[in-house]
């Protein structure tokens, strides 16, 4: 925390510069991956297994060999001596069950989907068009679909191991003594429903080799992590591959991954000599980028009569889909450690079971495990205030750590470095009119209205800036957690900065360039940030986990540290001063007390290139490079209001405002933070309300197109109310990250305020997402049940 | 899934049986179908359908497995793969009739396993289109049993 103080004053930080990458990305004037044509380029179809689960007995391609256009087909036997395995990152047990996965299915299919063979064509059309002469022969074998029937004795197996991946528990304090005698236990089963990552941009890789060296280029948010496994487990030479990330068109962790089409396009390109595409339709892609959320979370609360929390027991069952991708197993675990959330208690105990069923793959999707745990502990909330009678920011209030309490550690062994709930709370509070809007609920209560009015809070907290690479390695995890960066400083004064954060839509390109314009004192316009190149960016950790400024920008900071102390021996000699005389203020070395004496940073950079005369022994550069791991995760949090109008006749709710006031410490751009924030609500009020993703018992999808996959439009949603509070984060620049809070908080924001509404007719839960049939069958089963009108 | 349909014909039970069970008469009547052959009970055959903006044609084999004459019970199991497509369409058809004098009604139920694209379209569009076939089915059927009945 006292580090903030050194941070230069500042001309950029905080300020809402528009974001210089916005133009090429919003009028497509750039290079997305499907934009990319290379010479003798060939198309790539896959033939995907309408099954959820068979044998496969047998595949031909030979006739698809011969339709026009076509170069070649290849089955999964075809590859077999190459295509390995697709990497889990994260085995979370010793005894985690993972079973082999190949890009292309070879003997069995275990969702529909699965890649069962490919056509290379001279063009996509064709290659689509003679994926209907392939002939594969299935011996159906009965679908695994509701991970609470996969674990029941006789279910049949996915996998031959059975269809428990792994059992992973944590515990703290006493739970015996905590649940012994408690006056008040609240257990309730909540649904976290499937949903499927709507990136603007599909997935789409080109993969090209050239001799021994094969690029490529790919729609993905994990270019370094992606070149480190197709060298770790494809037994390609690091050294000659090359990934780049170009212009990439969102992600939400859905591109946090290492896809079977990006393997099987490399591979398949090596065996035909020419460059390979492929690009899915947004229904492939519906049906075979990966997954998120789907789980039953079991919550169990006790508390003392004055609501205060004793204990809190959570048993999660977390569907992992038919395979463990590159950190599937791990997203729960990201919850683990966040149930407990802002709140005080005396014990917690935590168990997740990961189920196989034959559906797609589950893995990250925007929060990961944190906007899970959030909805739990926030609906689980609103139900100890409702035994109570109490208001639900009392009960909140009762329980959170207070902010004289920081740096707190959590019943989880996290260290919250600070945090004010309290400043939070009554900013969002006072924005929302909370108060008024209470009384004009009981008034409408009152006059027994249809329209009812609720009222949802959240006050959430989340870790990100993921991660230190020490926590990472306690909990299994197959790689650190730092990033790094790298100055150049060009000869003309203007400034190259490479960060190993690979941006996909985030705005790095501006951000980074405001923190390296105070650092260095240079001028914002003469930045350039390069990214998302392996042969640039030679080393990161990509773009995820709200860790790019909280990391990446640390980093970014670091690596201009080393270019000041470089420039400062320069300037010196230049002034023929000494080096421990000068400062470096507002891009200038000057000796202190003496400003008129001083050498511009552009100056040192020019002298530094010629080297004609710099001090003895000295190389001659200024550039610089800089990795950081954190110490610790940081601790965004925020409290949000939803009031909602809910329709009891027809089950229709409209989000009537929306406040959302977040502590996400410093703010290096404000339009940015806003982006996020406005982006991250959408993508909650989707979940509560739209999104999910829904198989037929036979283990077809039945949401493969944006009809029947609802995502929230602008139509659709309220204009949301902003503001910040801040305070510190143990960093620097005192950035906390913004990437995920949205979508952590608004989910259970907007489910508790239907509930709110609805809870004076009897009603306690309505399973996500709650569309207007879902409420109005709620609201009918609770008159049939005799609840209050 | 499971569909439930049902048609009356013009004819007697046992007019109506000899008809249902003569597959190169009743072939014709369903929208779409055409066979190749009969051989005993094993029968090869194609059916085109149209759901929403595709198309598919599957091609396949049926046989009854199921024909109770006293209990009026029929029942038929098919099973197809699109001829062009990865998908598979697999049925078993139970029909039931029942003596309505003059009339008879036919009850058919069906438990229908379609997997690839169609069946992505979900259970409500499936009804409608089968439930629309089994219609001009039962149209054409009562036609061809009319005219045939009143050409002697």
């Amino acid at each position: 925390m006292t580090a903030t103080a050194e941070t230069p004053a500042t001309a950029e930080l905080g300020r809402a510069r528009r974001r210089k990458e916005d133009n090429r990305l919003i009028t497509g004037q750039t290079m997305w991956t499907d934009n990319i044509t290379l010479p003798g380029m060939l198309h790539m179809a896959f033939l995907r297994s309408p099954h959820a689960h068979a044998k496969i007995t047998s595949v031909d391609v030979s006739a698809a060999r011969t339709q026009p256009g076509v170069i070649a087909a290849f089955c999964g036997a075809d590859l077999a001596d190459e295509q390995g395995s697709l990497p889990c990152a994260w085995p979370v047990t010793e005894d985690i069950v993972i079973p082999a996965h190949p890009p292309m299915a070879t003997d069995e299919v275990r969702y529909v989907g699965e890649a069962v063979a490919a056509v290379v064509a001279r063009d996509k059309y064709a290659a689509a068009d003679a994926l209907a002469s392939i002939d594969v022969t299935y011996e159906p074998l009965p679908a695994v679909l509701d991970m609470r029937d996969a674990l029941k004795a006789g279910s049949p197996k996915v996998h031959e191991a059975g269809n428990k991946s792994y059992e992973w528990v944590f515990a703290n304090g006493d739970m015996d003594a905590a649940l012994h005698d408690a006056p008040i236990v609240i257990e309730r089963d909540y649904r976290q429903q499937r949903l499927i990552p709507c990136a603007m941009e599909p997935r789409s890789v080109v993969s090209a080799w050239v001799g021994d060296e094969v690029t490529l280029w790919s729609a993905t948010q994990i270019p370094h992590v992606l070149r480190f496994a197709i060298a770790a487990f494809f037994g390609i030479p690091e050294q000659n591959i090359r990934v780049i990330a170009p212009d990439v068109g969102g992600g939400f962790g859905s591109k946090l991954q290492v896809t079977a089409e990006e393997v099987l396009a490399v591979l398949i390109s090596r065996r035909v000599g020419r460059p390979v595409k492929w690009t899915e339709s947004r229904s492939e892609g519906n049906m075979t980028v990966h997954h998120g959320r789907d789980q039953w979370q079991r919550i169990k609360i006790a508390a003392d009569s004055d609501g205060r929390i004793r204990g809190l027991e959570v048993d999660l069952l977390a569907d992992m889909g038919a395979y463990l991708m590159l950190v599937t197993p791990g997203v729960p675990l990201l919850g683990a450690f966040m149930f407990p959330a802002i709140y005080k208690m005396d014990a917690y105990s935590f168990k997740c079971t990961g189920v196989f069923t034959t559906k797609m793959p589950t893995d990250a999707y925007r929060g990961a495990g944190r906007p899970e745990a959030t909805f739990a502990i926030e609906r689980i909330m609103d139900e100890l205030a409702a035994h109570l009678g109490v208001d639900p920011l009392e009960i909140r209030e009762r329980n959170w750590i207070k902010h004289e309490e920081f740096p707190y550690t959590s019943i989880c062994g996290l260290t919250y470095d600070s945090g004010n709930y309290e400043a939070a709370t009554a900013r969002a509070k006072e924005l929302l009119g909370y108060e008024n809007l209470r009384a004009e609920q009981e008034e409408r209560f009152a006059r027994a209205e249809s329209v009812r009015l609720g009222i949802g809070v959240s006050t959430y907290t989340e870790m990100c800036g993921l991660a230190p690479s020490r926590v990472l390695g306690s909990l299994s995890y197959g790689a650190g957690g730092w990033e790094h960066a790298s100055i150049r400083m060009l000869p003309t004064g203007k400034v190259e900065v490479v960060t190993g954060s690979s941006a996909h839509g985030q705005g790095h390109e501006t951000a980074w360039s405001q923190i390296v314009a105070d650092q260095l004192g240079v001028p914002f316009e003469d930045i350039r940030v390069l990214h998302g190149d392996t042969a640039i960016s030679h080393k990161g950790m990509d773009t995820y986990g709200s860790r790019s400024l909280a990391v990446g920008g640390m980093a970014v900071v670091g690596a201009c540290d080393k270019v000041i102390e470089k420039g400062k021996a320069v300037a010196a000699h230049m002034m023929e001063a000494s080096a421990d005389d000068l400062e470096f203020t507002g891009g200038r070395f000057q000796v202190r007390g003496d400003p008129e004496q001083g050498r511009s940073i552009q100056e040192v950079a020019l002298a530094t290139f010629a080297a004609h005369d710099l001090p003895a022994g000295m190389e001659p550069s200024l550039d610089s490079d800089a990795t950081y791991d954190p110490e610790n995760f940081s601790f965004p949090h925020g409290t949000h209001l939803c009031a909602v109008e809910v329709d009891t006749e027809t089950g229709m709710v409209k989000i009537r405002s929306y406040v959302a006031v977040d502590d996400i410490g410093k703010v290096v751009n404000p339009l940015i933070v806003d982006g996020q924030v406005h982006g991250g609500i959408a993508q909650g009020i989707g979940q509560a309300l739209y999104e999910e993703a829904v198989y037929d018992e036979a283990g077809n999808l039945l949401t493969t197109t944006l009809a029947d996959y609802l995502i929230p439009s602008a139509a659709d949603l309220p204009s949301y109310v902003t503001d910040r509070t801040e305070s510190p984060a143990d960093n620097r620049l005192g950035v906390k990250g913004v990437g995920e809070a949205g979508t952590i908080a608004s989910t259970p924001a907007v489910v508790n305020a239907i509930i709110d509404a609805l809870r004076p007719l009897g009603i306690n839960d309505i399973e996500m997402p709650c569309t207007p049939e879902r409420v109005w069958r709620a609201i009918e089963a609770a008159r049939a049940n005799g609840g209050a009108a | 899934m499971e569909l439930e349909h049902s048609f009356t014909v013009p004819v007697s039970k046992e007019r109506a049986w000899d008809v249902l069970l003569d597959v190169e008469r009743v072939a014709p009547c369903m929208p779409g179908a055409t066979l190749d052959s009969v051989d005993g009970d094993a029968i090869t055959g194609k059916i085109k359908v149209k759901v929403g903006p595709i198309s598919m044609t599957y091609a396949g084999t049926a046989k009854f497995v199921e024909r109770d004459k006293n209990a009026g019970v029929v029942t038929l199991e098919a099973s197809g793969k699109e001829t062009r497509g990865s998908g598979t369409a697999s049925a078993s058809v139970r029909s039931v009739l029942e003596d309505r004098g003059t009339e008879t009604h036919v009850t058919v139920h069906t438990t229908l396993n379609v997997t690839g694209k169609p069946a992505q379209f979900g259970r409500g569009v499936m009804n409608e289109v089968s439930g629309k076939l089994i219609g001009i089915f039962a149209t054409n059927l009562a036609d061809m049993i009319t005219n045939s009945e009143g050409g002697g």
